[in-house]
């Protein structure tokens, strides 16, 4: 997969996490990747009763400022789980 | 950039505008990125009948959808002018039914599987390939041996979760699990475990796969051309050709296309021009023709004379 250049500085990795766990208080986070793709897991208890879209759509919600732009960090989400607990 | 009330209520026309509604990269036929062309390989096992936007011929569509379905990424599948998710969601829904049920193909198949009848592929592991596989598995975990063949041929070979109408094969001992939508392209293959340039590696092939132009060196060539095994034909104009030319090499005229076109399709046949691009489009041409054994020389003439006649002039 490509590398995709960004002006970001610092570690994408945790500012995946960080970002996350702000609008998502007490979410257990993993995240692989670099390069511009990234694979998230996310458990929290706000998922539950939740569908799979709602719930992806709040992660999504909680990064889009690390999406956005001309040339993010964040290109894509490879892979995204979401669990409830 | 927040959307305007007009500008929302076209987008709310354009998922409309189809039953179903694929929001791509590129197209059906020529899907852009690995994501979307996923989610168009699902879309075609369970229906013929639906709509695709290639998001990358028009900035203002790629961007206002974004906002729309607040959503970052594409592929964006609507059913029934409903956003259902992206790439993720509908391989999760796929597996648990959930898509066939809203798309009303439950229990039956409809677009390409209905034409075909499911037969169980036949499917050969060597032994070297069986040990590979139990000496990789892991003990007591819930993770299969699963292939995944996409209608490029490309494999995938991996221990996952077993996903659900994935067919079970066995061979050498060892339980192969393929995925419903790639069984049609993996009856015949043979999974070995060889050594190759980068270590030792799963080596996969294909029947089904269609040919491809095959690239031969200069040296490999001069030893296949003495040993009669192969035909070479050059493909550049007579002008080219008077500045140098390769003695076993027959023109590719008119008397030259008669005589190749009467060999079998099966005849091993190699081309050749000055550095291997036009000949290559020409060998995939013979590709398009029904030849199955074509040759690209890679370099062409200028690689055959660094490498194997210095004698045969470059220009």
């Amino acid at each position: 997969m490509s590398d995709h250049p960004t002006d970001f500085q610092g570690d994408v990795r945790a500012a995946i996490k960080d970002a996350i766990c702000a609008k998502m208080p007490g979410a257990r986070v993993e995240v692989t990747g670099g390069g511009g793709h990234y694979s998230i897991g996310v458990t929290s208890p706000a998922f539950s009763g939740m569908s799979m879209l709602a719930s992806h759509r709040l992660v999504y919600a909680a990064i889009a400022h690390l999406m956005n732009g001309e040339r993010p960090p964040v290109h894509a989400v490879d892979t995204l789980t979401t669990k409830a607990g | 950039m927040p959307l305007t009330d007009p500008q929302r209520a076209d987008f709310d026309k354009l998922v409309r505008s189809d039953r179903i509604v694929l929001f791509m990269k590129g197209n059906r036929h020529f899907p852009a990125c690995g994501f979307s062309a996923t989610v168009v390989g699902i879309l075609n096992e369970l229906t013929p009948g639906y709509q695709t936007v290639n998001i990358l011929e028009d900035q203002a569509v790629r961007e206002g959808m974004k906002e729309f379905s607040s959503w970052p990424t594409f592929p964006q599948l609507y059913v029934n002018g409903q956003f259902v998710g992206g790439c993720d969601i509908v391989k999760s829904m796929y597996a648990s039914g959930e898509l066939q049920k809203l798309l009303g193909v439950e229990g039956e198949r409809s677009g390409k599987s209905q034409e075909k009848e499911l037969k169980r592929p036949a499917v050969t592991i060597s032994a070297a390939a069986a040990k590979a596989f139990k000496d990789a598995a892991t003990e007591g975990g819930n993770e299969v041996l699963r292939l995944e063949i996409d209608d490029q041929f490309q494999c995938d070979l991996h221990f996952g979760s077993k996903v659900p109408g994935d067919v079970e094969v066995t061979s050498g001992g060892v339980i192969l699990h393929i995925a419903r939508a790639s069984v049609g392209r993996a009856d015949g293959i043979t999974i070995d475990f060889v050594s190759g340039p980068q270590g030792m590696g799963f080596k996969i092939d294909n029947p089904n796969e269609p040919p491809r132009v095959k690239t031969v060196g200069p040296k490999a060539l001069r030893a296949m051309l003495d040993a009669g095994q192969i035909e070479l034909f050059d493909v550049r104009p007579d002008s080219e050709r008077a500045r140098a030319s390769i003695a076993q090499a027959k023109k590719l005229d008119a008397d030259g296309e008669k005589y190749l076109f009467g060999l079998k399709k099966d005849a091993a046949i190699a081309l050749h021009c000055h550095h291997g691009t036009r000949s290559r489009a020409a060998a995939e041409q013979l590709l398009r023709e029904g030849f199955t054994n074509v040759y690209n020389l890679e370099g062409g003439i200028d690689a055959w004379s660094s490498e194997v006649d210095p004698s045969v002039p470059r220009y």
